[in-house]
């Protein structure tokens, strides 16, 4: 176990970063509260370096939900609007739920509030990647908020094959770096076959287009 | 470690995080500073009154919804 001034340690499965929580952990925590009640998530993207000491600014935390029938997601909305969180898209289930059905990304925020916000992405099996990072979760937290992101080698080597801009090889980098004692180069030979496929896909795909 | 680009001083920080937590602190600050000023504009910007309505439209006008 690391000393109490490092950075994070590791309880059995759980990263614990050691460092107190911002406002942004609260209000992904809030939502993710709600969340939780009714489906599983998988939070990935820039959260996971921001949350992880990255320091850069983020308008948006990207959640990724299994896709849920109309009636499950109408429980979520409207508990969500009961926790004061508004929908970009709009403020009925039948305006929203077309969004969720074809797989469309949608918004949340606090009431009164553009940013930051919640990027809910839903997922099937369809979305390879996506999806077997959903079912490989690993656990983090930081005080009494305790979520799920990747494992640290399938989001940097996703920031750096797939998404590959400026701010996603800075994440990456940092993820690294931060992470070096606990990083596996098997797992990241595992994951890089997986994200390789993705991306051949991905590039099939815009040539049919 | 020479600094000559700007992923060195990500790789410099996080490798200084790692064993100092103290830098948490900065972090914290400069991720709020961010929150709170734009908050501030947004809310200046579009009032509480009729928030949602003067969102959706900026939002419609930049792409972001349809």
């Amino acid at each position: 176990m690391r000393k109490n001034q490092s950075g994070y340690i590791i309880e059995g499965e759980i990263i614990i970063i050691n460092r107190s929580l911002t406002k942004l952990d609260l209000f992904v925590k809030k939502f993710t509260d709600v969340l939780k009640k009714h489906s599983d998530y998988l939070i990935v993207s820039g959260f996971v370096s921001i949350s992880t000491g990255r320091t850069r600014g983020t308008e948006d935390i990207d959640i990724l939900v299994p896709i849920m029938d109309k009636d499950k997601f109408k429980n979520l909305f409207n508990d969500l609007q009961e926790n004061n969180f508004w929908c970009y898209q709009g403020d009925t289930i039948d305006e929203v739920y077309s969004y969720i059905d074809s797989l469309t990304n949608i918004r949340f925020a606090q009431i009164n509030e553009m940013f930051p916000n919640i990027e809910f992405i839903p997922i099937n099996e369809a979305r390879k990647a996506k999806y077997f990072e959903f079912t490989h979760p690993q656990k983090i937290k930081i005080k009494n908020f305790e979520f799920k992101i990747p494992p640290i080698e399938f989001e940097v080597l996703y920031k750096e094959l797939i998404l590959g801009d400026k701010k996603d090889l800075a994440d990456a980098k940092h993820l690294r770096t931060f992470f070096s004692d606990i990083l596996k180069e098997k797992k990241f030979k595992e994951y890089e076959t997986i994200i390789r496929s993705e991306l051949n896909e991905n590039k099939k795909g815009s040539r049919l287009c | 470690m020479k600094i000559k680009k700007d992923l060195d001083y990500v790789e410099l920080y996080a490798e200084k995080l790692k064993n100092n937590n103290n830098l948490f602190k900065q972090q914290k600050g400069i991720i709020e500073s961010q929150l709170k000023s734009s908050s501030s504009l947004f809310k200046k910007t579009f009032k509480t009154k009729n928030f949602k309505v003067n969102a959706r439209k900026y939002l419609r006008g930049i792409g972001l919804i349809q």
